[in-house]
């Protein structure tokens, strides 16, 4: 599969497609690293991971809208949906690469660069020369001239997915391509506990609103700290662990003016950087207990589906397996490896391993 | 937006509020207070409150302190979140102790003055005892309001159902109520044409259906009226999912759940997770308490909150009968003992602490009324518990701690002679009744000698088949039931500690035995193999025509300040002014004249609405 700029409506599913993998690809690594932290201490960082993630979850959901919107297929279960750590991002970053790792200042600065803002006056049309040679897990788009073009940030990406709409939308007509059953879209009532409003996507209107959303909760609106709601965005929530001082809606870039709050990188089990089902000795129980969450993660995912595949009802007993997959991913992080000099386990997220 | 944003701190000091003579004083930052300072504070009053508990800024992180020492505490008492407090103590269910006859019980805060002993208990926290209501919001019957004119037994209000009715609606709003109106409306309960709750009911348990499968259409024949059983669910303080029909009710627009209170973006408890452990504390706020009405409360400027100040007199001018000020002492340490005195000024000043503490503060202040009646006609709701085992696995321990019951018995006749209840069906099993889960599970290794795998799967064979019902007991305004203070007992601050009279008379008592008699029949009928057994030695022991029954408190503390008509009979108007001082409000569970078989907050949040309408009306045309 390539990421060719969006000129037919096949290409614009495989990028919805990709954004609904871009948008999972960071929860092994915030649930990872959220999970690392010794229950009951760094109660500031603890909130602001579980709020990221969940409004992940809720990026992923508006994904899945919006691939429904135009008459694509959600399928989670796809071999190699769940990235394999460390990954670059699959909407073509290559300046960095993410791993699923334990709390600490590494982490948090690879989270400022997963959430970074946008920069449309220096990128144009958010594409970036490649300057490496790295690979990342999807094929990136490629210009004119043949070199490979890189999204700099998650909102050029979504950016690029809503000029392909819109280009669409005026060659074929809106209902053309916004030909999806209304029926499979997950809709307010179903989509069950926090995150911001879901979007249901008919049309064009819609699907701005989704991506607006999406965009804005990662990286705030138009340069701000905040989105439209005020809320604020993913990568100034990250950046008040690193400042140690909350933001309130209005301050300034770099300039947070509410509470104080304190981090503590040492209150943390050392969980093994992308942990693999190959680092834990076979006969013990730490892999049995791996497997056993790969299981479940699996089968999350596969219940996810049939919500996404036109069974939206189907979301919130899904959803409910979150607390499951909580308590396996804590029973793995807290005991150490066998033979892993005091490293401590964490779930894999090898799918190919059930 | 999806989350609360407000600061709850303290924002005013002592000095600074001396100098001011605020419009309102409320002393007690609970559901009443909260919403009383929140309707005048928006209309551009001055307000002050006076908060006896730790007023620190309750971020979502604060919140947590709650939850973490909830977590690790040995007893999961109603209180177990909060750190103990000699300056303004609470009562806690674990103080209570069987008493010797004759004899009072001053070990703990609460003075137990008997006959009877109870274990209910309230929070004194910034929030009030929302903090650990288990937020069942069900509105009071009609025929509740006119229980002597219709049953020739207790009182009725001076005011009647329907003149509550836009009250409730503004109440449900503010709570954030999630049921099924249909539901309510066929036990007899009237709204307005059109109207839903702001959100959806929670869906019934697996258990509940379990249960409705069973016993539903059961007929029970009480006093020669034959009634139909019916598993319902109960409306709930608890954020679900938006109603649409609501939003004729809303401006045209969608309700939206009110979250995690916090000073910064924390995106939390916009939807109920179905935690268990609903009482003593919500783990993410899905679940109403006043903290969220008091956050939007500061949150207009002119409301004002005072901290670890407690309420310690209430200063009337003889000549006027008119509250001049009110002392409040002033603690930095809640170990120790050690506090100075100030004092507030205002135009008006409403007591908004709770029964027991509003007529504490009125006694210790010298006030018990011409009529004698401030203290008297103490109420509350008396649970007697019924547990067995179902005969398959019930999934016990899943969702809210309750979401259906039984509302059939809820009024008829049958109210002439014998008191009315409801029933839940616990979803958290026998902890009320045995202290299950965790009795299981010393039982299972002490007893059994099991562990590791053994252990976790009997362990979920025995949970999760567990079924209590609790049965919810009216009890009617008794002027012995009391609450009275004497100078010999007194807290580490000096104040004087509220004394209890209780007791259950014969019309409760006949409630009892009757639910006694339907559980078992209702057990027969499920196939539920019956455990209930109450102890001679528990505290809440009763003996009734030769049965004996543990009963326990509810938690639901009213009476104390009752409202009526007249002067001579009652301590409160029907806008829960003090008939003897005309510049005092007593607000709260305390002005209600009866609580029939709801649990009260819904209904003292309605009476709330409607007292804040006619204190800003009274403001404005400088009467007061």
């Amino acid at each position: 599969m390539s990421l060719r700029p969006i000129q037919s409506i096949e290409t614009l599913r495989e990028y919805l497609y990709a954004a609904i993998q871009l948008e999972h690809a960071t929860i092994p690594t915030y649930l990872t690293t959220l999970y690392s932290i010794h229950p009951g201490t760094n109660l500031d960082a603890v909130q602001v991971l579980r709020v990221v993630a969940v409004e992940e979850m809720l990026h992923m959901t508006l994904s899945a809208n919006m691939l429904n919107a135009v008459g694509g297929k959600v399928d989670l279960t796809q071999i190699g949906f769940v990235p394999g750590f460390p990954t670059y991002l699959p909407n073509g970053e290559t300046d960095f690469q993410v791993n699923r790792e334990r709390f600490s200042p590494e982490a948090l600065e690879t989270f400022l660069m997963i959430e970074r803002p946008a920069r449309p006056e220096e990128h144009g049309k958010g594409l970036i020369k490649d300057e490496g040679r790295r690979v990342s897990i999807l094929p990136t788009p490629t210009s004119e001239e043949g070199s490979d073009l890189h999204f700099y940030s998650i909102g050029e990406f979504y950016h690029a997915i809503q000029v392909g709409m819109e280009h669409l939308c005026e060659e074929f007509g809106e209902a053309k391509i916004f030909c999806g059953d209304g029926a499979r879209q997950v809709t307010p009532e179903y989509y069950y506990s926090g995150g911001g409003e879901i979007t249901a996507v008919y049309n064009l209107a819609t699907a701005r609103e989704a991506i607006r959303m999406i965009s804005e909760q990662g990286e705030g609106y138009e340069g701000a700290i905040a989105d439209f709601e005020d809320e604020i965005s993913h990568y100034y929530r990250f950046d008040q662990l690193k400042k140690g001082r909350y933001y309130m809606p209005g301050d300034a870039h770099d300039q947070p003016t509410g509470e104080p709050l304190n981090v503590n990188w040492e209150a943390v089990y050392p969980v093994k950087t992308n942990l693999r089902m190959s680092d834990l000795p076979e006969g013990t129980e730490v892999r049995e207990a791996a497997l056993e969450f790969n299981k479940v993660y699996k089968q999350f995912l596969a219940s996810l589906t049939v919500a996404f595949d036109g069974q939206p009802q189907c979301l919130i007993p899904a959803v409910g397996g979150m607390f499951r997959i909580k308590e396996l991913a804590a029973q793995l992080i807290k005991n150490p490896i066998p033979g892993g000099d005091g490293l401590h386990a964490a779930p894999t997220f090898e799918m190919e391993t059930v | 937006m999806s989350y609360s944003t407000g600061k709850i701190e303290q924002n005013v000091d002592h000095a600074a509020a001396a100098a001011t003579v605020y419009d309102a004083v409320i002393v007690g930052s609970g559901i009443s207070g909260a919403i009383l300072a929140h309707e005048l504070g928006r209309q551009g009053f001055k307000v002050l409150i006076l908060e006896a508990g730790p007023g620190h800024d309750l971020s979502v992180s604060g919140y947590q302190t709650y939850l973490e020492r909830f977590y690790t505490a040995i007893s999961k008492d109603n209180n177990a979140p909060y750190a103990t407090n000699r300056a303004a103590p609470m009562p806690r269910s674990g103080d209570v102790r069987r008493l010797r006859p004759g004899l009072a019980n001053s070990d703990a805060y609460l003075v137990q003055n008997g006959p009877l002993v109870t274990d209910s208990s309230y929070a004194r926290v910034v929030g009030g005892t929302t903090n650990h209501f288990e937020s069942k919001t069900p509105r009071m019957m009609p025929e509740d309001f006119e229980m002597s004119t219709r049953h020739g037994v207790g009182m009725d209000w001076p005011i009647r159902y329907r003149d509550l009715m836009p009250y409730y609606n503004k109440a449900e709003f503010e709570i954030g109520v999630s049921g099924d109106v249909e539901g309510q409306k066929s036990l007899g309960i009237e709204f307005d044409p059109g109207y839903v709750f702001p959100m959806r009911e929670m869906p019934p348990t697996y258990l509940d259906r379990l249960v409705a499968r069973g016993v539903d259409g059961t007929r029970v024949e009480v006093d020669g009226e034959s009634h139909e059983i019916m598993i319902t669910t109960f409306p709930q303080g608890r954020n679900g999912l938006p109603h649409e029909g609501y939003r004729p009710f809303n401006n045209g627009k969608d309700y939206v759940p009110a979250s995690a209170v916090s000073s910064h973006q924390a995106d939390m408890g916009g939807r109920c997770q179905g935690n268990t452990n609903c009482t003593p504390i919500c783990p993410v706020q899905a679940k109403y308490d006043a903290r969220k009405t008091l956050a939007k409360a500061l949150a207009t400027g002119n409301v004002q909150l005072i901290a670890q100040s407690v309420a310690s007199k209430v200063r009337v001018d003889f000549a006027t009968g008119r509250v001049d000020r009110i002392d409040y002492k002033i603690y930095s340490d809640p170990d120790s003992a050690m506090h100075t005195i100030a004092s507030v000024k205002g135009r008006v000043f409403i007591l908004a602490a709770n029964a027991i503490e509003n007529a504490r503060l009125m006694l210790a202040s010298g006030l018990p009324g011409r009529n004698g009646l401030m203290g008297r006609h103490l109420m509350d709701h008396p649970y007697l518990l019924a547990w067995g085992l179902m005969p398959e696995v019930a999934g016990t321990m899943r969702g809210t701690i309750c979401t259906s019951g039984i509302s059939s018995l809820r009024s008829g006749a049958f109210r002439r002679t014998q008191a009315a209840f409801a029933v839940d069906i616990h979803n958290d099993g026998w902890g009320w009744a045995t202290g299950a889960p965790t009795t299981n599970l010393l039982s299972i290794v002490d007893e059994m000698n099991q562990f590791g795998a053994g252990l976790r799967a009997e362990l979920v064979s025995q949970i999760s088949r567990q079924l209590l019902l609790a049965f919810m007991v009216e009890l009617l305004p008794e002027p012995g039931n009391r609450v009275t203070v004497r100078p010999d007992y007194v807290d580490a601050l000096g104040n004087m500690r509220p004394v209890l009279s209780f007791s259950l008379p014969d019309y409760t008592m006949n409630g009892i035995a009757f639910a006694r008699e339907l559980s078992r029949r209702l057990f027969r009928r499920l196939g539920v193999e019956d455990y209930s057994k109450y102890d001679a030695l528990d505290p809440g022991f009763v003996s009734y025509h030769g049965e004996g029954y543990a009963v326990r408190g509810g938690n639901h503390l009213a009476g104390t300040h009752i409202m009526g008509e007249r002067a001579d009979n009652s301590v409160v108007d029907r806008r829960q002014r003090s008939w003897e001082h005309e510049n005092l409000y007593l607000a709260g569970p305390g002005s209600m004249p009866t609580i029939g078989t709801s649990n009260t907050t819904l209904t003292l949040a309605a009476l709330c609405y409607m007292t804040a309408e006619s204190i800003s009306s009274e403001l404005r045309n400088q009467s007061i």
